[in-house]
């Protein structure tokens, strides 16, 4: 038996699938996210934090303690714009990577308003949803929008001689209200992704969840994947 | 920025500390009676030559003006203006452009470099390289362009008011080259006294738009200018005629930042009552084997 093929024993089959593939079930697992969308995943949020960590202690004396994580202020003040730059750039990648699985359908059109608070209650009728729901779409498209604005604030405010004073001001607060809302954002992506739905997280780090999580929180993908009926239509 | 901690009264960015307020001192001011200048250009080389700032290269733009705008290495420039008054009449129109320290300073205001930019006791604003990190808001800050980034350095720099000088008991280089006495140096208040003098003067000179600038928007300067044609400051090199903090600046510091604060706040606060009340949403039972089905 060669090396190789020992070490692939001792390996997971679902973690194995999960190197390349996607909405495939390998015994009680299916996988959901294949190593290219993790790495893509982690790689936006490794820049988005360096961003935010330089950012913060520009932005207010108050978290200048964060700066010496980076080795000063005049640090930060060097590598906030270009780790800006690398979170729009893989931004830009995971838009692309993800978008025809974002397209919002008819019945998640209510997520920002009565939608999402039937969801946050454990009310909603989630039979009908999909591999994303219409939160995990909305959150999607407004992190995509605010990378955007983010970028075009950004370069204003590194090069604030192309431009007169008004749009310079403008920028500023573009900046500000981007980040605070993408923050306010990405606390709720991080409670939800990890405590208050178990078995997320490991979606994003190994790639593959079980049957009863899909079953419970995409049962239509469930079936979609599986081709089974799932249980749940049956018990209505 | 030379040694001078005990005088500092404000500092950009510092919550907590880094103020002494140890030593009072008069406000001191330039004055500057742009109706006696001559455009000689000695304060401009004055202060090259004092401050030690690399030659620049200068660059026409068919006036006697020297260089556009104000540059890291330039710190006093003298602004040339011709102009058609209302009674026909021409004027050739000269004016000294250079920090104006603000007693209300926006560049200090937009700085978030903890003690990048200081106020001392007698009024001047100084950036101190030290602490400068070369983010620009002060560009931003100022209502009258003057602070520059130097690309070699990354830091911004703009007129020190010879912080160096003053602080020993000598006038500013750019008032000890002054050949005509347009530019005087003193206690803002014997300034301001010379300045209503003159002011007099030239009304019953035929200027009777005369008027002192010492715009009340920052909070007065300790660069005060003389204007014969006083109803135009903008006339003399774009000189704003309400200058104030921009409006950015504030709402970015008073408004936009305590609401962030609360925002970001009330996220964490949401999320952790949602989890006290509703728990993690997950499937029932302990294991996730296939008779473990969520609820129908």
């Amino acid at each position: 038996m060669s090396a190789v093929k020992a070490r692939d024993r001792a390996l997971d089959d679902a973690v194995v699938a999960a190197r390349d593939r996607e909405d495939v079930v390998i015994g009680n697992e299916i996988v959901r996210h294949r190593f290219a969308s993790r790495v893509i995943h982690w790689t936006v949020a490794v820049t988005f934090f360096v961003s935010l960590f330089t950012g913060l202690p520009i932005w207010t004396p108050i978290f200048g303690w964060m700066a010496h994580l980076f080795g000063g202020l005049s640090v930060c003040r060097w590598l906030h714009p270009w780790s800006g730059v690398a979170f729009v750039v893989i931004s830009t990648f995971q838009f692309f990577h993800w978008l025809s699985d974002m397209k919002l359908e008819e019945n998640e059109k209510d997520w920002l308003g009565p939608g999402m608070v039937k969801y946050l209650k454990y009310q909603s009728d989630d039979s009908d949803v999909g591999k994303y729901n219409g939160g995990q779409k909305l959150f999607f498209f407004a992190a995509s929008l605010g990378a955007l604005g983010l970028l075009v604030s950004g370069l204003v405010m590194w090069n604030p001689e192309l431009v007169g004073t008004i749009l310079r001001e403008a920028a500023i607060f573009l900046h500000d209200l981007t980040f605070i809302l993408f923050v306010a954002a990405i606390v709720w992506h991080i409670y939800l992704g990890t405590a208050a739905e178990p078995g997320t997280f490991g979606s994003m780090v190994r790639g593959t969840v079980t049957r009863a999580w899909a079953r419970l929180h995409h049962p239509r993908w469930y079936r979609e994947v599986t081709g089974e009926d799932g249980g749940d239509r049956a018990r209505k | 920025m030379s040694v001078q901690n005990l005088e500092i009264v404000r500092s950009s960015a510092s919550l907590w500390g880094g103020l002494t307020g140890a030593r009072t001192l008069p406000t001191v001011s330039k004055l500057i009676d742009t109706s006696t200048c001559i455009g000689c250009k000695a304060c401009e080389l004055a202060c090259q030559e004092w401050n030690d700032l690399k030659n620049v290269s200068t660059q026409s733009n068919g006036t006697y003006q020297t260089l556009p705008q104000l540059d890291a290495q330039f710190w006093n420039l003298i602004r040339f203006d011709e102009r058609e008054t209302n009674d026909g009449g021409f004027v050739w129109l000269m004016r000294k452009d250079q920090c104006m320290h603000c007693a209300d300073p926006g560049c200090l205001e937009a700085c978030p470099a903890p003690g990048a930019i200081v106020q001392y006791a007698n009024g001047t604003v100084d950036v101190n390289p030290d602490a400068c990190i070369g983010c620009r808001y002060c560009e931003t800050g100022c209502p009258f362009n003057v602070p520059k980034f130097h690309e070699k350095t990354g830091k911004m720099a703009k007129c020190t008011l010879c912080v160096d000088r003053t602080s020993v008991g000598l006038e500013p280089a750019c008032i000890k080259a002054c050949p005509t006495g347009c530019l005087h140096y003193g206690t803002k208040d014997d300034m301001l006294a010379l300045a209503a003098l003159r002011v007099t003067q030239l009304k019953s000179n035929g200027f009777p738009n005369a008027a002192v600038y010492d715009p009340k928007g920052v909070g007065g300067t300790s660069v005060v200018t003389i204007l014969a044609h006083g109803d135009h400051p903008e006339w003399y090199g774009a000189l704003p005629p309400d200058p104030h903090v921009p409006w950015g600046v504030k709402i970015w510091k008073n408004i936009v930042r305590p609401l962030g604060f609360l925002a970001v706040a009330g996220a964490f606060v949401a999320a952790v009552g949602h989890y006290l009340n509703f728990g993690p949403k997950e499937v029932k039972g302990s294991s996730d084997s296939e008779a473990n089905l969520p609820p129908g």
